[in-house]
């Protein structure tokens, strides 16, 4: 930990403020186009507005499958925007095709997780340093046998390593060698797609100090792509906080750590293991797994697992283990009209035959237990489990939809400014009609 | 080289005039307009001339130097042979001579690459060094292209250490006369080729002339005679020369044609994928057989048909039926292979697609096709052979592999075993070196096999972590 502490204080002067790339309201969709089956595209990216500064070090963080990495590959132009545009050094690169695009690929390089794969087994190390001054045509064979001979140095390897194969390496080492290939060019801006994760963690502090040092070098930018949150406190200036192809959170690394505002990130953070194992604490553990990408909630994503959610009005004060079983209950459900979407399903209801059997009764019980459920609140979980009993899950979900839902199932949040750090948050707690999160979570009982 | 190259010109230059320039010839002036097709055949018939002029210089080679066709004097020894000797002895000299030729020449090759990368190449290292190294330390991959080179020797210089000549056994029996030594008469007697041939055939059990062995016309014969008494080894060696160009060229174009495609469908996947899955399916559902049958009876007149005596038409048709199963066999690794972020890196920054799948995936897929490939090559010949027994494609008098085991099968339980026997062994040898030079070869193009690993990881460990 001291390690990275080192490197964070080294990085936090160098940003200039100065805006390299600007991201508007940017989407990336999968498969909407020309697929056999239909259905809807997987929306990886779905809208995320956000500037990177030059010198910078901004971090990307989310569960994998968040799209975090698909952002990277469209800032990179290896995916195509869907929509909106990425600006980089004012022009905006989601328009840009053959030589043009070549052109600015100098600009930008990736760094990639895998060491295994992001290099050549085939080639000699040298080779792989060179081939991207190869294809630039970037000045004469000899200067660029002597430019990968530096480049090695640079990254901390032996001149003569040049001639070995990167399976002849270690990880960290191979990982250096991607690190000199995506240099090669003197980018200015480095999109590192979880670039230590892949790695031991002793070897994980170098390649990080080796990355702070290049950063103050070369005036680099960086894009840091992350689920190991640790990494990213310890590297990052600033952080976006990524869930479901939305950025939940973005702010200063700091602010986020120390006080997060959004609900995402408080249960994010909730799941780092306490150094302290006596501090006992009640987590905001999430349940389930996110939502397919392809059909994200209405309203705001998170709505489907937010242990901070809304609640409507008259159950403001519901005890919190009835409203938690509510949430489940409703969770099952729609993961249970989900399955029933399946072509098996509808195969089989088609013959006749008798439909997945719902054993409603366990559910409740899995939701409710024990607990004291106010007769209010039982009132719609009986006419919902009547539904569910005439197979009508559609009516079901809806009935619980009305009496329980609230803003956060119904409006996609802005991403509201909190505190004066510049800090943003994708949620409708932040409006003031609404308790904040912070006063939400004391209130509660939770602790992070 | 400047020597080795003038002795053999003659040689090697037959060689390359045997193949089959002069249709193409013919046909480009054919399409075009009359004065300037008048006058590129001109200048063709120029170097057509010039062309058969250098290949009949007289080289260290030639079949005259060291003849074998001679016959029995009266009263013991032999006349018209290499100083004297049995036919046999001069033969073996002759073949050996070709031999020596031939490693002298590879080794020459050999060492001349060598000095020039030590001494000469501005680049001190290549990556082609290490391959070659690679293939140096594999035993099993030098066994084959030890094979491969003999058999390619062989039907290079065919007509230097066949016993006899095309012309003379083979095409026009009944126009040459030879001499020979009539027992029963006392003296030499001359007779044409033709009916020396009648008499000399192999037919099993009334009348058989196997391995080394000399008919009554004084002619030696190393792996006997053929059913209709033509020499066996001047078969089998013209025969190389058609079977290996079928074989080769075959696979060459079945191999191309797959990994073009393989590398496509991988890069751009889905529609283009489909498209070449349907385009196979289609293929594939041609009956092969019928298809090859109909299109050379089909093209039987066409210019194409004649093009090395239908071997071309035959190879041409046997890669474009071959591709499919090579390419269902490698279309699975080569989509493996581009999903490595290394091809991803590549796009970063900026490569061409084209030049992606041939620096970062082909080398894989090779490695794979080639085994395909080896395997398939063997069949190529024999499918030639089968289809030269229904009378199509590599028709007689032209000697070709398949078509000499065809007719020996018949006699394989005979005294005559060595009709069918030697030919399908040779085959058999042949295919055996291919499979064992795609071995040396995909090895050598993989690093990971290299034999001083663990050198290399104690050399590369000394770097930062
Ligand atoms: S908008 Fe609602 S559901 Fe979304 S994060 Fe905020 S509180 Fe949770």
């Amino acid at each position: 930990m001291s390690l990275y502490q080192e490197s964070r204080d080294g990085v936090v002067a160098e940003p200039t403020g100065e805006v390299l790339v600007e991201v508007d309201d940017l989407k990336t969709y999968y498969g909407s186009e020309g697929g056999l089956l239909g259905g809807n595209p997987v929306k990886a990216v779905d809208g995320v507005s956000f500037d990177i500064h030059r010198g910078e070090t901004l971090g990307l963080v989310g569960e994998s499958g968040c799209g975090k990495s698909t952002l990277g590959r469209t800032l990179m132009q290896l995916e195509s925007a869907t929509a909106g545009e990425v600006r980089y050094d004012g022009t905006d690169i989601t328009t840009l095709s053959g030589k043009e695009l070549k052109e600015w690929r100098q600009n930008v390089q990736m760094v990639f997780q895998d060491p295994d794969g992001s290099l050549n087994d085939r080639m000699t190390v040298g080779e792989i340093i060179k081939e991207p001054l190869n294809v630039h045509n970037w000045k004469t064979p000899t200067e660029r046998r002597q430019r990968a001979r530096e480049l090695l140095d640079i990254v901390g390897l032996k001149e003569d390593h040049y001639y070995r194969y990167p399976f002849q390496f270690s990880g960290g080492q191979r990982q250096r060698v991607g690190i000199a290939r995506a240099l090669a060019l003197e980018p200015d801006f480095l999109v590192l797609d979880e670039p230590v994760s892949a790695l031991d963690v002793s070897v994980q502090a170098k390649i990080l100090n080796l990355l702070n040092d290049l950063q103050e070098e070369f005036g680099l930018t960086y894009l840091i792509i992350a689920h190991d949150l640790s990494v990213v406190e310890h590297i990052c200036d600033r952080v976006a906080v990524m869930y479901l192809g939305n950025i939940m959170e973005l702010g200063p690394t700091d602010a986020i750590f120390d006080e997060p505002a959004n609900p995402y990130t408080n249960s994010l953070l909730s799941a780092i293991p306490e150094p302290d194992p006596t501090l006992e604490k009640s987590r905001m553990t999430l349940r389930g797994t996110p939502p397919s990408p392809r059909d994200p909630p209405s309203g705001c994503v998170f709505s489907t697992r937010c242990p901070l959610k809304i609640r409507p009005e008259q159950y403001e004060d519901l005890d919190d283990d009835v409203w938690e079983g509510i949430e489940i209950f409703r969770a099952v459900l729609r993961d249970r009209g989900d399955l029933s979407k399946s072509v098996r399903q509808r195969l089989r209801d088609l013959l006749g035959l008798e439909t997945r059997g719902m054993d409603i009764e366990e559910v409740l019980e899995e939701s409710f237990g024990e607990l004291d459920v106010p007769s209010d609140v039982q009132q719609h979980i009986d006419s919902a489990v009547e539904h569910v009993r005439r197979d009508d899950l559609q009516s079901a979900q809806e009935e619980l939809e009305t009496e329980f839902g609230s803003v956060c199932e119904q409006e996609v949040p802005e991403n509201l400014p909190v505190g004066d750090t510049g800090r943003t948050s994708h949620c409708h707690r932040h409006r003031d009609e609404h308790e904040g999160t912070l006063d939400y979570i004391e209130s509660h009982g939770y602790e992070r | 080289m400047a020597v080795l190259v003038i002795v053999e010109f003659g040689a090697l230059w037959g060689g390359i005039m045997a193949l089959p320039w002069d249709t193409p010839m013919g046909l480009l002036t054919g399409v075009l307009p009359g004065a300037i097709g008048g006058a590129v055949a001109g200048i063709a018939s120029v170097f057509a001339d010039a062309g058969a002029w250098l290949a009949d210089l007289p080289t260290l080679l030639s079949r005259e130097w060291i003849p074998n066709q001679g016959h029995r004097v009266p009263g013991g020894g032999w006349e018209g042979t290499f100083l004297g000797l049995e036919p046999a002895y001069a033969w073996v000299i002759r073949v050996a001579v070709v031999y020596a030729y031939a490693m002298f020449t590879f080794y020459w090759v050999w060492r001349g690459y060598m000095v020039f990368r030590r001494h000469y190449r501005y680049a001190d290292w290549t990556p082609a060094d290490d391959m070659i190294d690679r293939f140096r330390g594999h035993n099993w991959g030098k066994f084959g292209l030890v094979l491969v080179m003999a058999f390619v020797v062989m039907a290079m210089f065919a007509p230097t250490i066949s016993p006899t000549t095309q012309e003379q056994n083979i095409m026009d029996p009944y126009s040459h006369n030879i001499e020979y030594y009539n027992d029963d008469a006392g003296q030499v007697m001359e007779t044409s080729v033709g009916q020396a041939n009648l008499l000399s055939s192999s037919k099993g059990v009334q009348r058989n002339f196997g391995l080394w062995s000399y008919d009554e016309y004084d002619r030696f014969h190393p792996t006997g005679t053929f059913t209709n008494g033509k020499d066996m080894f001047t078969l089998t060696a013209y025969g190389a020369r058609i079977s290996l160009f079928i074989g080769v060229f075959a696979s060459a174009l079945a191999g191309g044609i797959a990994l073009s495609l393989a590398l496509l469908t991988a890069y751009y996947k889905g529609i283009v994928d489909l498209a070449t899955v349907v385009a196979s399916d289609a293929f594939m559902a041609m009956p092969r057989l019928l298809v090859l049958i109909m299109l050379v009876t089909v093209l039987a007149d066409h210019w194409v048909a004649n093009i090395y005596s239908g071997g071309f038409i035959i190879a041409f048709l046997f890669g474009i039926w071959g591709w499919m199963g090579l390419w269902r066999a490698v279309r699975g690794p080569a989509f493996q292979i581009v999903e490595n972020e290394w091809v991803m890196a590549s796009k970063g920054f900026g490569e061409r697609p084209w030049r992606i799948v041939k620096k970062h995936v082909a080398p894989y897929v090779i490695g794979y096709l080639l085994i395909y490939l080896s395997m398939s090559l063997g069949g190529y010949i024999i499918g030639a052979a089968g289809l030269a027994f229904l009378g199509l494609g590599v028709t007689a008098p032209t000697p070709e592999m398949g078509r000499l085991i065809a007719a020996g099968q018949s006699l394989v339980t005979t005294q005559s075993w060595h009709i069918s026997i030697i030919p399908g062994l040779m085959i058999s040898a042949l295919v055996l070196g291919f499979n064992a030079l795609g071995d040396g070869i995909r090895d050598a193009i993989d690093p990971k096999t290299g034999g001083d690993d663990a050198a290399g990881e104690a050399a590369a460990a000394g770097g930062g972590g």
